[in-house]
């Protein structure tokens, strides 16, 4: 892995170059490498191309240009300036190195050698296998741009510029992976974003020493931010250009993944989790009621349970007005033990529904809704109040915009569900304690996870609060500590 | 000369901006936790209600049981909460990460069960205070002095270096 293969110029003997090619990138063993040959001015030029990735068209218009020159020239000497001349396309490179060459045939462009000759030309005629850009699943809008990104990062940088024609946008892109080489581009604004930011992003992204990254983005989160055993997401994901446009205005550092059509936003915290393009898509009283109904969903998904537990298992700390709460009879089996259960097959629910195909969707959920819930409470295995808070803080998790953070907000609450269950209201209150400590102690990209409420930003914690109208919103979040703190004049 | 003149001047900003900005992280930590700490006692949680700290310590009228003692106890533990947060930046400002802070919250308990709560003639002692109202009372101030020690140092910290903690 270490050292790296040797970068042999060239050769000039045709044969020698296609011995090579035969042995090193498997010319005649691997079938969706290609090889033409063909004669031009009585010397031998020959093609190589990766059959999966070229646009069949482009390379049949170069033959077809190239076997002209057989009519219409007829100085041999110049022969390597002809065949450039006549290589009718944008994108025509000149390389004298082999590894350079075969690096450029495997990401699908097409490679010409001439006999006699101690260089290659190379001819982007890629054409990926992919999708056109679709609206995301996992960040619907009622209204607003319907586009997405997609596997492809040139298509993606194009999405990205479509809506940041700034000349001072960067896109730099590296290659990481000795066996996969997977082309990361790193976008921020030139003149907004944290220089400081930018240099440990490259520093990180330059240590990575791995033969592939299949998983693309969340190898490269992975490496980045150091999680550990903190299950609570460290950067944002996004998929829509909007979204990722705002972030550069606002001086993030985007990551984009080839093959990936998630971009990776730096630096987060927990609230950029709570965030959704939709708030943006309405006006900003809506914006502000949607997002506090979503708090409400939140919290719930993570204190209702363990709450409702501790009043239901000890009445005395019931108010007079809410004595209507907790179970009226005892279950046949312990509160908690119901309660884990119940969680536990909600979460049977959720997994299966990730992977299970539409048709059996349904039937799945009919099942589970229908007959589960309501037999278990008739055979007496839970109580209907069970019932309805796990249900309310299941739904609680789904109305969370990001589903990282719902899943490790789930992980929480039946952490303080099980602390309240052995050490009662103290173990309550020492694991709510706990949770608020962790979550302030981490860092992403050395952000305090909960700014700014922890450490206490009130102007930024009232963008989070409400939902402000565009105009009002004048500066950008200091957090990013960017070069320029005025969005609008 | 003139630059290094400048270079002070900016200083003398940043700092007095620190300030405000401490003071109001003073008062919002304490009028958020004594709020939650009312909520913990509505819940029974805790035998202590910020009230009966602030009102019922020298007023015993019977309006002093309902939600407006309440509130104005909450707005009361803010305005104390300023003077808590100028102790902090005064002496402790300087120090990283949040674990001083957590001790400055422990701390902060120890002092005003210890040496306060005796004063007080309506609350009972420490040693006669429930486990769960113990408990219930360190871990809001434990809170307490994270938000208010953590912010302030990261405030001051963020002010000189432009760094974070």
């Amino acid at each position: 892995m270490k050292n790296k293969p040797e970068n042999k110029p060239i050769m000039t003997d045709i044969n020698d170059v296609q011995t090579y090619m035969e042995k090193k990138v498997g010319v005649g063993t691997s079938f969706d490498v290609g090889f033409r040959e063909i004669i031009l001015l009585k010397q031998k030029v020959q093609l190589y191309y990766l059959t999966g990735l070229c646009d069949t068209a482009i390379i049949v218009e170069l033959l077809k240009k190239l076997t002209a020159i057989n009519d219409e020239e007829s100085n041999k000497t110049e022969l390597p300036a002809i065949i450039k001349n006549r290589l009718v396309h944008q994108q025509v490179e000149k390389v004298d190195k082999f590894n350079d060459a075969i690096t450029q045939l495997l990401s699908g462009l097409i490679v010409i050698f001439i006999d006699g000759q101690e260089l290659a030309y190379v001819v982007d005629v890629r054409s990926y296998p992919g999708r056109s850009p679709k609206e995301p699943d996992t960040e619907k809008v009622v209204r607003g741009a319907r586009d997405g990104y997609t596997e492809n990062i040139i298509e993606n940088t194009g999405l990205t510029r479509r809506r940041v024609r700034d000349e001072r946008l960067r896109n730099e892109i590296i290659q990481v992976g000795q066996r996969s080489k997977t082309d990361i581009c790193i976008s921020y604004i030139q003149d907004i974003a944290d220089d400081g930011l930018i240099k440990t992003i490259k520093k990180e992204l330059k240590k990575i020493d791995i033969d592939g990254l299949a998983m693309a983005d969340k190898t490269i989160e992975e490496y980045l931010v150091k999680q550990g055993v903190n299950p609570f997401p460290l950067v944002r994901y996004t998929e829509r250009p909007d979204v990722a446009a705002v972030h550069l205005f606002e001086g993030h550092v985007l990551i984009m993944v080839d093959t990936s059509p998630s971009m990776i936003i730096t630096p987060t915290t927990f609230f950029h989790h709570v965030q959704h393009a939709e708030e943006y898509r309405q006006s900003p009283t809506v914006g502000t009621f949607i997002r506090w109904i979503r708090f409400v969903g939140i919290l719930a998904s993570i204190f209702l349970l363990p709450f409702w537990f501790i009043l239901a298992v000890e009445p005395r700390l019931l108010p007079e007005a809410l004595q209507f709460i907790g179970p009226n009879e005892v279950g046949n089996i312990p509160l908690i033990v119901q309660l884990i259960l119940a969680d536990v097959g909600i979460e049977f629910l959720r997994m299966a529904a990730i992977h299970t195909p539409t048709p059996l969707s349904t039937a799945m959920g009919l099942i589970a809704a229908v007959l589960i819930g309501q037999i278990a409470i008739d055979v007496g295995l839970f109580s209907a109040e069970v019932i309805l808070y796990v249900a309310i803080s299941a739904i609680g998790s789904f109305a969370t915009p990001s589903y990282e953070l719902s899943v490790a907000n789930k992980i929480s609450r039946v952490f303080l569900l099980i602390a309240a269950a052995i050490f009662g209201v103290k173990g309550l209150l020492i694991s709510f304690s706990l949770y608020i400590i962790l979550l302030a102690r981490t860092k992403s990209l050395n952000t305090p996870y909960l700014w700014p409420f922890l450490p206490f930003n009130g102007k930024a914690l009232l963008q989070i609060l409400f939902r402000f109208s565009v105009p009002m919103s004048k500066q950008r979040p200091s957090i990013v500590h960017p070069k320029n703190n005025y969005k609008q004049s | 000369m003139e630059s290094k003149q400048k270079l002070e001047q900016n200083k003398q900003e940043q700092s007095t901006s620190v300030i405000s900005k401490a003071l109001f992280i003073g008062f919002f930590g304490g009028v958020f936790w004594s709020f939650i700490g009312w909520g913990a006692s509505y819940f029974s949680f805790s035998s202590i209600s910020p009230a009966s700290f602030i009102i019922r310590s020298w007023l015993n009228q019977s309006w002093t049981d309902g939600w407006l003692a309440e509130v104005i106890s909450i707005f009361l533990i803010g305005i104390l909460s300023l003077i808590v947060a100028i102790a902090y930046y005064l002496f402790l400002r300087k120090l990283r990460g949040i674990w001083p802070s957590a001790l400055f919250g422990l701390a902060l308990w120890g002092i005003v069960f210890y040496v306060l709560l005796p004063v007080f003639p309506n609350i009972a002692e420490v040693t006669e205070l429930t486990s769960d109202t113990i408990v219930t009372t360190v871990c809001l101030f434990l809170l307490y002095g994270i938000f208010i020690g953590y912010s302030i140092s990261y405030e001051y910290l963020d002010s000189v270096t432009k760094k974070n903690v």
